[in-house]
């Protein structure tokens, strides 16, 4: 809740780029065009407008600085210190103070010049009265300069705090400078706090997060506290103050038994006694830091016999080495239940704990036999749960395989595999044959169904399903096949004459074309007729006789015909005779004849070529009601 | 890194080959070329496109049951890896993908058979109904007639002698 705000103060002009973004925007933001001539009114208004937009635009700047800054009373003591303790608290509220004069004042000058601007009668005066409450305005807020400058130095450390939680389970470090409260946070968390040899190597608080029984902890590691009054403590180890004053947390309070941080033995118990009031209602543990150096069995009689009085007192001292990490998991262990059980005893004496109690109820069943039943944790539970508690040695991790290589160092995931066999470990592992994925066929039958496979394969084959079924063909068929393929032949070589034809004029009878008598041998002759010796056949003579070709014949008396008509007649076969071998033919073509004009003669038609529709719409056809039927006949 | 099969045409989708289309009830759809991925998108049914494997099978122009073709078979649980099994799998698979084809083949020429015998009986029809295109009914039958002739009178020669 108070951390929130500290990351969203909204930045603080200085009061130069104040001024300038104000002006601008009172230029952009508002009409620009005004005129001698136009109405009084109308140029009064346009500058009350200008003042009044200006006056706006400070207000409301200055009054989201007041309100974005943490009033101190109002957050947790621990930061309202904190803040004293790093920006002085009486200067801090000081600045906010003028800051809302400012406001005020500004607020007043735009109320006074808009008030005599009503009484402007020329646009000169208006112009001018703007000018003035403009440049009064900026003249206030330039006397903040140093206000502005000092809060936007504030804000800016103030966003950079570390968002410590002072209500949730804390564990503080403290103790003199160098005595190791930055490793050990180091060590516990995943911060990286800055660790050097020299004293004060920490300045401000430090948090990290560790987790502990499935909770969230913070870890605060402070600056070094020096042993003198509190009125001459600097602001580094008032921090260190701050933070034990105000946090509730379980106190770890490092000490240096080797004595390598500069101070003795004599000197930090001083500072502890010192600072004891601090840790009134804290789980206190003593962390005597360094003991790869020193052991506290190896200190002089008296020195043990402190320690030995301390945790007679009920404190516990526990010896920790950040640099072998031994010790250091049951530090945290026991701070973190200690305080664990303190906060869970403050809870139980306040009010709330009441309503939560109702509802805590863990039923036990009641024992039907004599038989014990205890619970059940899987072996892997315990051992990590015991691993938990102690310090194991940490396995061996790639990572510090690969510092030890060095360039050497080629990652080999597949050692890791867990396969039946060891030394198939490094295999390449074929993927693809031919376009099929081999992963497709694994299949631990596979031998065992292959095997079937073939049986098949065998079975069908003696069956005769693979013998190739081509009958030879008899000297029939395959005659049968070259006849038909010459006939094929044949049609397209018709077809193909048919096409080529030349069809430009009109389309003549076939009547009308004379066929020559070479053709006609050539084609009777293809088609495996006789076709020597013609010369007396029908058509021969037929040709001789016809009088197609006029050739001038030698005058000379012929034979008087008995009569002209019949001569005539007689050398010319009549039309339905002509082309017709016997009877029968002629009878069949009478037929075809009469065949076909009797349909034209039925419907009333003067020939082929009559189309005519007597009756477009005949009524039978269209009128009348319709249920189901056609069109051509109802 | 597997061979995928293409949505459309169950082609081959090589590694680096293709596209993959995702919808929004997270159906990944894979194609081997743009070809199939424009079919797709005129919303083309596989099975009905004469030219995919699809329509080939439901078709009923391959073989679809088969115990060869139960072999290669997307499995969803990994195998841990072991040289025997992999090796023994590889030499499978060869004899698998021979008897495979031998069978496919021996399908397809089973049906195209039906065909070669309606083309034999479609040359028979041919050859009756349309030999007056290259020969004409009469054609030897003068010859045929005279050698008739010249039996005849060779057997009355014959029966002539005999009688005397």
């Amino acid at each position: 809740m108070a951390l929130y705000n500290f990351k969203k103060i909204m930045v603080v002009p200085t009061a130069k780029d104040f001024i300038d973004i104000t002006l601008s925007k009172t230029q952009r933001k508002t009409p620009t065009v005004v005129h001698k001539h136009y109405q009084i009114h109308r140029i009064r208004h346009f500058y009350m407008r200008k003042v009044k937009f200006t006056q706006q635009n400070y207000h409301d700047r200055l009054t989201q600085i007041l309100t974005d800054f943490p009033k101190l009373d109002d957050i947790h003591p621990f930061y309202a210190d904190l803040m004293n303790v790093l920006y002085d608290k009486d200067h801090y509220k000081l600045a906010l103070g003028q800051i809302n004069i400012a406001k005020n004042l500004i607020d007043n000058v735009a109320k006074d010049y808009v008030r005599l601007m009503k009484y402007g009668d020329s646009l000169y005066r208006c112009k001018q009265l703007k000018r003035a409450a403009l440049g009064r305005m900026c003249t206030i807020l330039k006397r903040q300069k140093s206000s502005l400058e000092y809060l936007e130095q504030v804000r800016q450390h103030l966003s950079r705090l570390p968002s410590i939680d002072p209500n949730t389970r804390t564990l503080l470090l403290c103790g003199y400078p160098n005595v190791g409260k930055s490793s050990f946070i180091n060590k516990v968390t995943r911060a990286d706090v800055d660790v050097q040899p020299y004293a004060f190597t920490t300045k401000s608080l430090f948090v990290g997060h560790m987790d502990y029984r499935y909770l969230r902890w913070q870890v605060v590691d402070t600056p070094g506290i020096l042993d003198h009054p509190l009125e001459e403590r600097n602001t580094i180890e008032m921090q260190a103050i701050t933070a034990l004053a105000h946090l509730r947390s379980a106190i770890l309070y490092v000490m240096d038994v080797s004595e390598q941080c500069g101070h003795t033995l004599q000197q930090q118990l001083e500072l502890f006694n010192n600072i004891r009031p601090l840790f009134a209602n804290k789980p206190l543990i003593i962390v005597a830091n360094k003991c790869d150096v020193k052991k506290i069995s190896e200190l002089s009689e008296e020195d043990q016999k402190v320690f030995a009085q301390l945790s007679a007192e009920g404190i516990s001292v526990i010896e920790t080495s950040t640099l072998t990490e031994e010790g250091v998991t049951q530090v945290k262990n026991e701070a973190c239940d200690r305080l664990l059980a303190a906060r869970v005893e403050t809870k139980m004496k306040g009010k709330k704990v009441h309503d939560v109690l109702n509802r805590l109820h863990l039923a036990m069943p009641t024992k039907r036999d004599q038989k014990e039943r205890p619970p059940f944790i899987p072996d892997g539970a315990l051992t990590r749960r015991r691993a938990m508690e102690v310090d194991t040695p940490k396995r061996k991790l790639e990572k510090d395989l690969e510092m030890e290589l060095g360039d050497d160092y080629i990652l080999d995931l597949q050692k890791y595999w867990d396969l039946m066999n060891e030394d198939e470990k490094q295999d390449k592992i074929p993927e693809v044959w031919e376009g099929h994925n081999i992963a497709d066929y694994i299949d631990p039958d596979i031998m065992k169904k292959l095997h079937e496979l073939e049986r098949e394969e065998d079975l069908k084959e003696r069956a005769g399903e693979y013998d190739s079924d081509e009958e030879s063909e008899d000297e029939e068929m395959q005659e049968i096949r070259s006849l038909a393929k010459q006939i094929r032949g044949k049609k397209q070589q018709l077809v193909a004459q048919s096409r080529e034809k030349d069809i430009t004029g009109p389309r003549m009878p076939r009547t009308a074309k004379k066929v020559e008598r070479k053709e006609l041998e050539k084609q009777m002759g293809d088609l495996g007729l006789e076709m020597d010796n013609k010369d007396d056949s029908h058509y021969a003579q037929q040709a001789r006789r016809s009088r197609s070709v006029t050739r001038k014949r030698k005058r000379e008396a012929s034979a008087p015909p008995t009569s002209k008509v019949r001569s005539q007649s007689a050398s010319r076969p009549p039309r339905d005779q002509s082309g017709m071998r016997d009877t029968k033919m002629v009878k069949k073509a009478k037929k075809m004849m009469k065949k076909s004009q009797r349909d034209m003669n039925r419907q009333g038609k003067k020939g082929e070529a009559d189309r005519h529709v007597f009756d477009l719409k005949p009524k039978h056809l269209l009128a009348g009601k319709r249920t189901s039927g056609t069109n051509d006949r109802r | 890194m597997r061979i995928e099969k293409c949505y459309f045409c169950s082609g081959p989708v090589y590694p680096g080959h293709g596209a993959m289309f995702v919808r929004n009830d997270c159906k990944t759809f894979r194609f081997c070329r743009s070809k199939c991925i424009k079919n797709f998108k005129k919303k083309r049914n596989p099975r009905k496109t004469r030219w995919t494997k699809a329509f080939r099978k439901s078709a009923g122009k391959e073989l679809t049951v088969d115990n060869s073709l139960e072999f290669e078979k997307r499995r969803n649980t990994p195998v841990k890896y072991n040289r025997e099994l992999w090796q023994k799998t590889v030499e499978a698979m060869k004899r698998v993908e021979e008897i495979k084809q031998k069978r496919q083949a021996r399908f397809i020429l089973n049906r195209l058979k039906k065909g070669k015998q309606l083309e034999k009986e479609e040359a028979i029809n041919e050859v009756k109904k349309n030999i007056h295109l290259i020969k004409a009914p009469h054609a030897g039958k003068s010859k045929q007639l005279e050698d008739k002739m010249v039996q005849q009178l060779q057997e009355d020669v014959d029966m002539g002698d005999e009688n005397n």
